[in-house]
């Protein structure tokens, strides 16, 4: 294989890494894991980044955190201010919202915060439906918005928040929110379970202003296989997984390879 | 029939691990090595702080209950310390100076307040957060402290993301009690958090 290079940036605690590679690899990307024990100049050799999840640093002090101050990072702004490409995917999400590259370079301005659910708290793991919205993102750009992709999330602390009530309105209005929770016709889904965390103005996803940089909380890579998908996914990905499964294909291509088909586009420009 | 006297309190458990807290090391690390306001951060102590608010029993009972469930400590692994008042002094040693950092609009945890009405009948108010003892070189200055605790970039804070916390500085006392109340409940149990490996990865 010898298509544009990617880092699946590996911090210890992340475990995600392997299924992330395996899906940039099925849409034609050259993808390896980068460990956190390398130098982290080597970084500058590829032509994207991807932040899997897991659990980077044990979660210390705080999702994210820690990670977030990790000289790979600093490489990783660098090389996002040149106009790279960088997911952070659930804990990856949180490394980047931590470290300020989203929603843009510098200064903190969000977090992903405990999720906000009804009669219940911590962690939770189910399949939502993402509506893709009309946004620079890279990742999502070649999608018609309105697009609904079922994906899967898993985590404690994934609720976009800000303590100015504007800003993540503002970031909506601005293109920055290229993924929302929504319900399986596509309508916004403010309130739990469809809006599985609570989080402000519906974000599943922010990306920075010139939309190289994303930080989400669903699990594409999770979705990569039709198989994979939950049964009870309503709608046309519903009719393709049956079909999948009836024909034993239950690796075909399922929604999550969206976002990385995304990457491809706009590394091959 | 007289009428019953209410006996409203607050009563503080400072819970702190007897072994080395390997999340304030680590903490301790990247303050030291990454961020210019903790070149001079000597130490770094984390103490886990429930404020139980109601009617509470005697120091005694108190102090029995609490060590009675893993909802609020394990005595095997942590010790904890009992205040009932501002004048009684805070498990704080000379020289450190303590922040308090919580989740906005989500301290307060639910599954132990269940508990406490199951083993007493009395519904309280069961609040937590974590309170940062920080230890600095002589010279380092206030202002030092407060770079440090409030996250602002990638090199500047590492203790409290405000966008969804809150911090709070004991000044020349810790109060009782000192986690502001919200009306938000969490199910989060942190005693007995499972290690990350056996749970779900995500």
């Amino acid at each position: 294989m010898s298509g544009p290079r990617v880092a699946v940036v590996q911090f210890p605690g992340v475990n995600c890494e392997t299924e992330s590679v395996r899906a940039l690899e099925r849409v034609g990307l050259e993808a390896e894991v980068f460990r956190w024990t390398r130098p982290a100049s080597e970084l500058r050799a590829y032509e994207a980044y991807l932040l899997p999840g897991g659990w980077s640093y044990q979660d210390r002090v705080r999702a994210g955190a820690l990670a977030a101050k990790d000289p790979l990072v600093d490489v990783l702004a660098e090389e996002a201010d040149r106009g790279k490409p960088v997911i952070g995917i659930c804990n990856g999400a949180q490394v980047l919202v931590e470290a300020g590259l989203v929603p843009d370079h510098g200064h903190v301005e969000l977090a992903l915060a405990r999720n906000r659910m009804t009669d219940r708290g911590g962690y939770y793991a189910r399949w939502i439906y993402a509506r893709v919205e009309s946004s620079p993102c890279v990742f999502t750009r070649h999608l018609e918005p309105g697009t609904v992709l079922p994906l899967p999330i898993a985590h404690g602390e994934g609720r976009f928040t800000s303590e100015d009530p504007e800003r993540m309105p503002a970031l909506l209005r601005a293109g920055q929110v290229p993924l929302r929770y929504a319900h399986p016709d596509g309508t916004a889904a403010e309130n739990f379970p469809a809006n599985p965390n609570g989080a402000q103005a519906a974000a599943a996803a922010v990306c920075n202003s010139r939309g190289n940089v994303l930080a989400m909380m669903p699990h594409p890579e999770r979705a990569q296989d039709l198989g994979a998908l939950a049964r009870d996914i309503g709608g046309p990905w519903s009719e393709r997984r049956e079909q999948a499964m009836a024909t034993g294909q239950a690796d075909a291509e399922g929604p999550g390879l969206a976002l990385f088909h995304g990457l491809k586009r706009h590394l091959e420009g | 029939m007289a009428a019953r006297k209410e006996t409203r309190k607050v009563a503080q458990a400072w819970i702190e691990l007897k072994a080395d807290d390997l999340e304030a090391a680590s903490a301790l690390e990247v303050a030291r090595g990454q961020l210019a306001a903790g070149q001079h951060l000597q130490r770094l102590r984390r103490i886990r702080l429930i404020e139980l608010e109601g009617r509470l029993p005697a120091r005694e009972k108190l102090e029995d209950l609490l060590h009675g469930s893993t909802q609020f400590y394990n005595p095997h692994k942590e010790r904890c310390v009992v205040r009932l008042t501002a004048e009684e002094s805070p498990p704080l040693q000379a020289g450190e100076r303590a922040v308090l950092v919580t989740e906005r609009d989500g301290s307060r945890r639910a599954a132990a307040e269940r508990w406490w009405q199951h083993e007493t009948g009395e519904k309280v108010s069961v609040r937590e957060g974590t309170a940062w003892a920080l230890t600095f070189d002589s010279g380092a200055e206030s202002a030092t402290a407060h770079d440090l605790a409030l996250v602002r970039g990638r090199r500047h804070g590492l203790l409290c993301n405000p966008h969804s916390q809150e911090c709070r500085w004991a000044e020349d006392h810790v109060p009782v009690p000192w986690i502001q109340p919200d009306g938000a409940v969490s199910e989060a149990a942190p005693v007995r958090r499972r290690s990350p490996s056996t749970r779900s990865k995500r």
